[in-house]
């Protein structure tokens, strides 16, 4: 995967994590890994499409989760409901909206899907033939895992990726 | 969900499945559902960004998945390796790509990302808040379960991401 997609979701998660928790953040050894992630407890998944294509994924294990959700919501939680899981998603939302506008700013346009929670660990999550960068941050509060497999699309959102006969509905 | 970006899916996977591996298709009844899904053991994810925005996902199990490569590929699979794997990604892939197809001649344009998959029973995946509508589709290799959390974004623009805090807002 080019690194040069790594260093916008590297800012835009010490810039989110920073403003929504205030939260000291470190980061961990870079690593590539090529086989299948093996889930913790919540991963929070995202897709880009356009410049920019592929899929993000935010780990964490249950107590950072909880964590995080507190500081984030102002009240202290004491296990993973609605309300934390939909804090966690939007936290990985929020990192990756502001990733995908620094990605813009540097010429490369990408929109960004919904984000899907899994919660369970020891599921396998392969991104086929898209290795993975992974980027570990260590905070107070826990550690999060980015997961980063993301290669250079096909230029412009307007293509569409396989040929559609009916380009004028697509288009216009 | 939009009960409109059903069908798109559903003619979709009943063509796919025929030209690809030659099975005809049978359609449970559909269910809505509001909670989490919970993982049979292969799991393709695929998601949908523009005028219909969100996530789909294909279920089925090791043994379906399996009968299922070894006709889209034409060779034996005693295991469900990364060949296999790559290959229940890709027909999900083409599903997928051909639903958009219909919904661009629909007059909904959008573009559908790289499939994700997911290999472990049990695990749960949240759509948060999109529900999600669920159709079984059977055929006598064994069951493809559907499962659509889509929504229409008629701009064509996704969602605006939400920022929690003022601090969070754009630069």
């Amino acid at each position: 995967m080019n690194v040069k997609f790594l260093n916008p979701f590297v800012e835009a998660a010490y810039e989110v994590l920073r403003a929504e928790t205030g939260v000291e953040i470190n980061r961990g050894e870079l690593r590539l890994e090529q086989g299948m992630y093996v889930t913790d407890d919540v991963t929070v998944i995202l897709s880009l499409v356009g410049a920019v294509e592929g899929t993000v994924f935010y780990s964490m294990n249950r107590p950072a989760a909880v964590r995080f959700a507190s500081i984030m919501l102002g009240e202290s939680l004491s296990e993973l409901d609605g309300l934390a899981q939909s804090g966690i998603a939007e936290i990985g939302n929020v990192i990756t909206g502001r990733a995908s506008m620094k990605l813009s700013e540097n010429g490369y346009e990408s929109n960004i899907s919904t984000p899907s929670l899994i919660l369970g660990k020891g599921a396998s999550i392969s991104t086929l033939d898209y290795p993975r960068l992974v980027v570990p941050l260590v905070t107070d509060a826990g550690s999060v895992e980015i997961h980063l497999a993301l290669r250079e699309g096909k230029r412009g959102l307007k293509t569409p990726q396989i040929p559609v006969p009916n380009v004028k509905a697509v288009n216009g | 969900m939009d009960v409109k970006f059903l069908n798109p899916f559903v003619e979709a996977a009943v063509e796919v499945l025929k030209a690809e591996i030659g099975v005809n298709v049978q359609r449970g009844s559909l269910s809505l559902h509001q909670s989490a899904l919970t993982t049979d053991d292969v799991t393709v994810l695929i998601h949908l960004v523009g005028q219909v925005h969100g996530v789909v996902m294909y279920g089925m199990n090791t043994q379906t998945g399996i009968r299922f490569v070894t006709q889209i590929l034409g060779q034996e699979f005693t295991e469900f390796d990364s060949l296999a794997q790559s290959g229940v990604a890709e027909l999900g892939n083409v599903i997928s790509g051909r639903a958009t197809i219909k919904f661009s001649q629909a007059g909904y344009a959008s573009n559908i990302s790289p499939p994700t998959l997911i290999s472990g029973k049990g695990v749960q995946i949240s759509t948060l808040d999109f529900p999600r509508i669920v159709v079984p589709l059977q055929t006598n290799l064994g069951e493809l379960t559907v499962h659509l959390a889509l929504r229409e974004n008629r701009n064509g623009k996704p969602e605006e991401f939400v920022a929690l805090t003022p601090a969070a807002k754009g630069s």
